[in-house]
């Protein structure tokens, strides 16, 4: 899970780890009494989760008073990769003599943590490791052995930082360490990280992304996370929100007509190809996992039928933990519930699949053994 | 012959007592695996499935010496319980639990390869030997005993493969799976490695998906030089990029893992490409025809 800049930057701070002066607006008027508050100049940035945002216009520095309402509602109507911000951060706006990176992530091929670090921060660390690879330090740490505060000064000298800035930027590494660590992270990445005149270090952009398979052991962050505004009642961030307290493990919209609901994330990837192949169009797919009950399957199907323009739900099962039989009697249950809903065409196969099917057949529910043949069936849906 | 396990496997459950433990327990069983003890603390002294189950994988170990494992334990608890049965020196552990965090994986998983003990998954269906033993979740009738070798990290994958392929009349001499990741124990480049030496093996279908290295780890691997016939699938053609797509690690990160990738790379190393499971029957069909009869499926 992918936390807001601001949220990060919360967290860092709690953390020790020095954040410029900010508040969160959501409409042109707040931002006006933010910036008031903090003072002019300031940075105005959209609160997105998709990357680039720099590029798409989503940060603007604002020097005059009479300018902030109408960049306000510039970024709030801008689109960062088809997500428009719902908040904006409003922050002071730091001189930096010299823009640093440090990022802590996992490196699964060695199946270990990994340090990362440059001298030359504020752009795209994969362009700066592709361009100028010997700017880029990495240091893996032993999932044995664990972190030590000596690593942190390594990895300040090795990109060639001396005296007392290797003791200040050790220190911002032991304490992003603390969050990589205490909070389950799959990364935590400050980039900008600026250097500033006096030798302080200050984190410009945060960047926070959670294990989503530990958050049952993070209720702290979780909580804190709730009680800030992030969601509104409608369009993708709702119902992907919805989707996640439903405990659908994948929820993903796209631009088409079709929908796809699989129990197994190889079959799901497999369908969605097959029906690209023959020229279908996905409007939203639901995975489900292998702990599926017939609840489940009717509140997924619900929540499926919300994103909208969805012409035709192919389920497509092939059960092993998921018993078919329990499968078909949410679907069931879906169909009967539910008055006005997307024509729905059924997959079923493996376990307890003559149960399953026999259920379907009863009530009428158009179903196949084979995946190929309800395929082409649900793209002879018409509109 | 198979990988991994035959009919002389001794299995160990641990956490048989649960709900999806007792009633996979149930269907091993009568499968013919040859489950001797299961694992749930507190409730040691009960039966589940006829089976006896002990407090620890230590007293277990002892009165009934299992050989490998299947771990049902629940994400929250699941590393502890898997580095419990490597501890007791089991050789091979099926890591069931989807959400196993991140941190706990790696702990795990890299116990594991210290020991050299395999561990499949986390988030895996488990493997299969049909018709001689099930250690795992998979429903096995669209299982048949024959000679291809699948891997894959999708167990439902597998299950759609060998069900092409037990239709097409060709059977299976072990199906695993390898689990969603982003990491993983035991990888394809392992089990290309045993069924390289497996006598029972005749051809490998490999089933990739995007994201992750361990695809292209395989590549490079039969790229080398391998003596059987592999045919790739790797799905997810249509996949945006930055999106989980129902696995933790099938997603296409920085350009990086994309299936077309993926795909190139399987060429280059000399595999045999196929675009959905239904291609694969027909294409080891063909291959058995260019083989010399002795190597015959």
């Amino acid at each position: 899970m992918r936390l807001y800049e601001f949220q990060a930057k919360l967290i860092f701070r709690d953390h020790g780890i020095r954040i410029p002066k900010g508040l969160i607006a959501k409409t042109r008027e707040e931002a006006v009494d933010a910036a008031d508050r903090i003072g002019l100049p300031v940075a105005i940035k959209a609160q997105v989760l998709s990357g680039g945002r720099g590029l798409a216009g989503g940060i603007k520095i604002v020097n005059s008073r009479k300018d902030v309402p109408s960049v306000a509602s510039l970024i709030l109507e801008t689109n960062v990769k088809s997500e428009k911000p719902l908040t904006l951060l409003i922050e002071e706006k730091v001189e930096i003599a010299k823009e640093l990176y440090c990022a802590v992530t996992w490196d699964y091929p060695r199946k270990c943590p990994v340090l990362i670090a440059s001298s030359s921060g504020g752009m795209d660390i994969e362009a700066i490791a592709r361009d100028r690879p010997t700017e880029v330090v990495t240091l893996p740490i032993d999932p044995y052995l664990g972190y030590g505060q000596y690593i942190g000064r390594q990895l300040a000298a090795r990109i060639g930082l001396q005296g007392k800035e290797v003791v200040t930027f050790s220190d911002i590494v032991n304490k992003l360490w603390n969050v990589f660590s205490q909070h389950d992270a799959e990364l935590v990445e400050i980039n900008p990280l600026g250097l500033l005149g006096n030798g302080d270090l200050v984190a410009v952009d945060a960047k926070l992304i959670l294990d989503d398979k530990s958050l049952f052991r993070q209720n702290e962050i979780i909580n804190q996370i709730n009680v800030l505004p992030n969601a509104e009642k409608e369009g993708l961030a709702y119902r992907r929100l919805r989707a996640k307290e439903l405990g659908i493990p994948t929820y993903i919209e796209m631009e088409g007509e079709i929908g796809v609901l699989s129990d197994g994330a190889g079959t799901g990837m497999l369908t969605l190809d097959l029906i690209s192949d023959l020229g279908g169009k996905i409007r939203v797919y639901c995975e489900m996992g292998g702990e599926a009950t017939p609840e489940l399957m009717e509140k997924t199907l619900m929540t499926m039928a919300k994103a909208g323009n969805v012409r035709v739900v192919l389920v497509s099962l092939i059960g092993g933990l998921n018993r078919m039989d329990e499968m078909a009697e949410g679907i069931v249950r879906y169909m009967n519930h539910q008055k006005s809903r997307p024509q729905v065409v059924v997959r079923m196969a493996g376990t307890q699949e003559d149960e399953g099917m026999k259920i379907l057949s009863e009530n009428s529910v158009a179903h196949y053994n084979d995946l190929y043949e309800a395929v082409q069936a649900t793209m002879n849906v018409k509109s | 012959m198979a990988i991994l396990i035959d009919q002389k496997s001794r299995a160990l459950v641990q956490g048989i007592t649960g709900k999806i433990g007792a009633y996979q327990t149930q269907l091993m069983v009568e499968y013919g695996t040859n489950v001797v003890a299961g694992v749930t603390p507190g409730k040691g002294g009960q039966s589940t499935a006829g089976v006896p189950v002990f407090d620890t994988v230590a007293q277990a170990v002892e009165k009934t010496h299992p050989d490998v494992s299947i771990c049902f334990v629940p994400g929250p608890y699941a590393c502890d319980a898997v580095i419990e049965a490597i501890e007791c020196e089991l050789k091979l552990v099926v890591a069931v639990a989807e959400a196993v965090p991140l941190a706990d994986a790696v702990r795990m998983l890299s116990y594991a390869s210290q020991q050299g003990a395999y561990v499949l998954g986390p988030d895996t269906s488990g493997l299969i030997s049909p018709g001689k033993c099930k250690l795992g979740v998979q429903p096995h009738r669209l299982f048949s005993e024959g000679h291809v070798g699948i891997v894959s990290r999708s167990g439902a994958l597998s299950y759609e493969t060998a069900k092409m392929l037990t239709r097409n009349g060709l059977g299976q001499s072990t199906v695993i799976g390898l689990g969603g990741g982003p990491v993983w124990g035991f990888t394809y480049r392992d089990a290309l490695e045993l069924f390289r030496k497996d006598n029972d093996t005749q051809a490998v279908a490999l089933l990739g998906e995007i994201g992750g290295h361990i695809e292209e780890e395989a590549a490079e691997y039969i790229k080398m030089g391998y003596p059987k016939p592999v045919v790739a699938l790797v799905v997810g053609r249509s996949a945006p990029p930055g999106q989980k797509m129902g696995h933790a690690g099938a997603i296409i990160q920085q350009g990086k893992g994309s299936a077309q990738d993926k795909i190139q790379k399987f060429s280059e190393a000399g595999a045999l490409i196929a675009s959905s499971p239904k291609e694969i029957p027909a294409i080891l069909k063909k291959e058995i025809r260019n083989q010399p009869q002795q190597n015959r499926l």
